[in-house]
């Protein structure tokens, strides 16, 4: 019931957020330079073309009635329309939401299956040479920029050995599951999905792979000192027991935290890889709708974005629970 | 020498073979022009051949029973398009992307030379009246036949507000008064002479079905196609990819390409890299840093060819010292234009003197660019008056190739002068363009790089806009300019027009109301397994590729 009425609390705090997401995107519109009429209207065009597609556009109205009439669209779906694409805005968006979606769990995924392993060795070898290696990761992980990583790995493994795609999407995950249904070669699907996502998967996760090694190192070190680790093993049970059930669970409590906090940030923050990559995601519409000044689309884009980081961080809120009934709710 | 050193000066034989043929090609019609002419059809340049493209020899369902080699085509642009609707756009990705489902009446060769399109006859049928024939057999990829209220429909939905949608391209086909459907032809009225119409109709004005869009919404328009080009949309990811069928029925016969993708990779690295893993077959603006590793490896080449675009720096003829003509002469003289297409564009341009490109209607071969000088500018800045003179040359970022290089070459080189002190001010494009287009030339900046795509290869449709009283985006007033034009553009002669602007062009030369810096370059990446030649004015035809 505790929960139950945490968890209501912060629904209503996330949909606060995710208005004041709302108010900041539509004020940006009015604080950056330049005008969307320019991406519509050729150089040349004249003023009265220029005023026709304003009011076409609705620029010619007050700012309250603007900003009331986005807010009432937004309450029913509806994000507005691109001029500049002739298509609806949050049609556009939810297209490009599932390739992203999917190279953020992609990349997380890299990130859990390696670091947490990679930190728990490392913290149970202490000054072991598995130890250093993982510290050296660790340090270039969290040091490399992603255009270069990128870069460095489609130079390597695609255009050098051959053995991934540069960049794009080719399949989604969809289709590899739909290939299980449809009768379609289901290995072949697979195979060419993971050509296409592990570069731009590793890329987007190598940071946080490094972020999450060096914070279960040091939390299964602290805990592997704390005293009921001590009672643990004076009562004689195996040392694996005594690590990955009692020390490594309490260790997960602050990695899920950032686990959240990252997850949010990839939703949002995968725009370079995706730029590195050509991965028609989010990141590349957002890119794409501030250069043609495609204003709905750009709103519609980062308020998805905003509302995705405040979702997941209300789930890692719940998931606390799971992983430490501890946790008192207020 | 160093493998740079050899890359580069195989470019520059490249390029120059290309730019070569563009001259050659533009001396086709005998007058140093491309070929556009005032009748066309019956034995006119403008219609001597359909096109020059390597066509399949073999069609699937040939009278002699052989099949066609169809094969598999990928082009890589740095942008996609921005929605599907052939007459809702203004640049240039989208363009390469709709024209491959949809035609003007006319059409343009490789060099820029008007040739048929969906009228294979047309004539000026009085000063301000011009028929068009339209051929017969078009269909339109629904099977519909093509009818010339269609064609009017297009027309007036392109330059009438209150028909469909208020077109960006409204001003393209010139001012248009009335469109009159006939049997088999089209009746185009104008308000006035409209000397270039037959340049505009080849460049612009991609026609639809008037039933299909009167039948759909614009957010199906913007995802689907039905026109009668070579190639049918077949799959639609916005700004991801587009893909294409060939069109069976294609009126000069199906593309030896089967099936056709549009993609795009904003950062050219990216693009590289997928046509030297064989990704792609055509890839857009290959920088000049990448261009080694596309020329060393053994599976793609380079393709560079002059474009339409100019580059150049407007100095506004009432702001001081650029009120002096002295003053602006010495900015010309200022600046080492070789030194710049040298070291900075690695070869990837050509000089100018002058608003048109060679060989564009009006362009005067007489007319040099501005030698580099110091001394001489040094001299001229004195008789100005303006000796001491601090200046800004405020640029875009990014919008051109190495716009941002450019402006602090040009800037340096000035500033290198004694009696002159000039810097940089980057400006974000869209940012510089409000300042540009507000419509009062108090607005613009006093002094700005920007660069002029011109479609139409015609002077007017560079001086027009650019240098005369009143345009959008003009930086000078000047009675004999303007003179010049309103001539040009009620002369009825194409050759006496031709003279005007070509007096027009050297004297613009010397007014120097511009720095003329470059002619920019098209590069393209082309792989070894196609046979592909690029086109001056940007454009992207895979029905003229051919696999080797």
């Amino acid at each position: 019931m505790a929960l139950g009425r945490f968890l209501l609390k912060r629904v209503l705090q996330g949909i606060l957020v995710v208005w004041g997401v709302i108010t900041v995107v539509f004020a940006l519109r009015f604080v950056t330079p330049g005008s969307p009429i320019n991406a519509i209207a050729p150089l040349d065009a004249s003023q009265e073309t220029r005023q026709a597609i304003a009011e076409e556009l609705g620029l010619d109205q007050p700012l309250y009635v603007q900003y009331a009439n986005y807010l009432f669209d937004l309450l029913r779906g509806d994000m507005g329309f691109s001029y500049i694409k002739g298509q609806e805005a949050a049609g556009l968006v939810f297209q490009k939401l599932p390739a992203t979606l999917e190279l953020a769990v992609a990349a997380t995924v890299v990130a859990i299956v390696l670091s947490i392993p990679l930190g728990v060795l490392s913290a149970t070898r202490r000054n072991e040479p598995v130890d250093y290696g993982a510290t050296l990761f660790s340090l270039g992980g969290i040091s490399t920029p992603n255009f270069w990583l990128g870069i460095m790995l489609v130079l390597v493994f695609s255009v050098q050995l051959n053995v991934f795609k540069t960049s794009g999407r080719g399949v989604g995950f969809e289709d590899v599951v739909a290939s299980v249904f449809t009768g379609d070669p289901f290995l072949d699907t697979l195979i060419t999905w993971l050509s296409f996502i592990t570069l731009p998967a590793i890329t987007l996760g190598t940071y946080f792979t490094a972020l999450i090694t060096r914070l279960t190192r040091s939390g299964m070190l602290d805990q592997l000192g704390q005293s009921y680790v001590r009672a643990a093993r004076a009562k004689g049970l195996p040392e694996t027991l005594v690590r990955y059930k009692h020390a490594l669970r309490n260790t997960l409590i602050p990695v899920i935290t950032v686990l959240g906090l990252q997850m949010g940030t990839l939703i949002g923050g995968a725009v370079i890889t995706e730029a590195v990559f050509a991965w028609p995601g989010l990141g590349t519409l957002v890119i794409q709708s501030i250069n043609l000044r495609d204003w709905p689309t750009l709103q519609g884009s980062l308020i998805v974005i905003g509302a995705g980081f405040v979702v997941v961080n209300i789930l890692v809120d719940a998931l606390y629970a799971y992983v430490n009934p501890q946790v008192v709710y207020d | 020498m160093s493998r740079e050193d050899f890359d580069r000066r195989s470019f520059l034989k490249l390029s120059g073979g290309a730019a070569a043929a563009v001259t050659l090609a533009g001396c086709t019609g005998g007058d140093g022009t491309p070929t556009p002419t005032e009748s066309g059809g019956d034995g006119g340049d403008a219609t001597a051949t359909p096109t020059e493209t390597a066509t399949p020899t073999e069609t699937e369902e040939g009278g002699d029973g052989g099949s066609m080699e169809t094969f598999d085509m990928t082009v890589t642009q740095a942008q996609m398009d921005s929605g599907l609707d052939p007459q809702d756009h203004a640049e240039t990705p989208t363009d390469n992307i709709v024209t491959q489902a949809y035609e003007g009446l006319l059409d343009r060769d490789k060099q820029g030379g008007i040739i048929e399109g969906l009228s294979n006859e047309w004539e000026r049928v009085e000063p301000g009246t011009v028929r068009f024939a339209l051929r017969e057999g078009v269909t339109f990829h629904n099977g519909d036949p093509l009818t010339p209220e269609d064609v009017a429909f297009s027309i007036r939905r392109i330059v009438f507000d209150d028909v469909g949608i208020p077109s960006p391209q409204s001003t393209d086909l010139g001012a248009v008064s009335e469109v009159v459907p006939g049997d088999g032809e089209v009746t185009v009225n104008f308000e006035g002479l409209n000397p270039i119409v037959f340049q505009l109709f080849a460049t612009n004005g991609e026609i639809m079905q008037q039933s299909w869009v009167e039948e759909n919404d614009t957010d199906y328009i913007n995802r689907n196609t039905n026109g009668t080009g070579p190639f049918t949309a077949t799959s639609y990811d916005s700004g991801n990819e587009v893909v294409f069928e060939r069109f069976e029925d294609f009126w000069e016969g199906p593309a030896a390409v089967g099936q056709l993708t549009f993609n795009s990779a904003s950062e050219s690295s990216t693009r590289v890299n997928r046509l030297l893993q064989g990704e792609t077959d055509i890839t857009v603006n290959v920088p000049p840093q990448e261009i080694s590793r596309v020329q060393n490896s053994d599976v793609a080449s380079i393709n560079p060819v002059p474009s339409t675009r100019v580059i150049f720096c407007q100095m506004r003829y009432d702001v001081e010292p650029f009120t002096s003509q002295e003053f602006r002469q010495a900015m010309n003289y200022a600046v080492d234009l070789d030194s710049i297409i040298e070291n900075v564009l690695d070869g990837f341009g050509a000089p100018t003197g002058q608003p048109t490109l060679e060989p564009f209607v009006g362009h005067n071969p007489d007319v040099e660019p501005y030698p580099y000088d110091p001394e001489q500018a040094e001299q001229l800045v004195e008789e100005s008056g303006f000796a001491g003179a601090e200046i800004t040359l405020q640029t875009p970022i990014g919008r051109y190739l190495k716009d941002v290089e450019i402006a602090q070459a040009v800037a340096s080189q000035i500033n290198s002068l004694s009696n002159v002190t000039c810097e940089v001010q980057q400006r974000e494009f869209s940012s510089l363009v409000q300042d540009l287009t507000t419509g009062n030339i108090e607005d613009k900046p006093a002094f700005n790089l920007l660069g002029w795509g011109n479609g139409e290869f015609d002077a007017a449709q560079t001086i027009i806009p650019l240098l005369t009283t009143g345009a959008t985006l003009t930086v000078l007033e000047n009675d004999r300019v303007d003179q010049f034009m309103a001539d040009a553009q009620s002369e009825a002669d194409p050759e006496a027009r031709e003279e005007i602007l070509r007096e027009a062009n050297a004297f613009l030369h010397d007014l120097a109301p511009w720095v003329f810096l470059h002619r920019q370059f098209s590069v393209y990446g082309v792989s070894n397994r196609i046979e592909w030649q690029p086109r001056t004015d940007e454009a992207i035809d895979p029905y003229t590729a051919s696999l080797r």
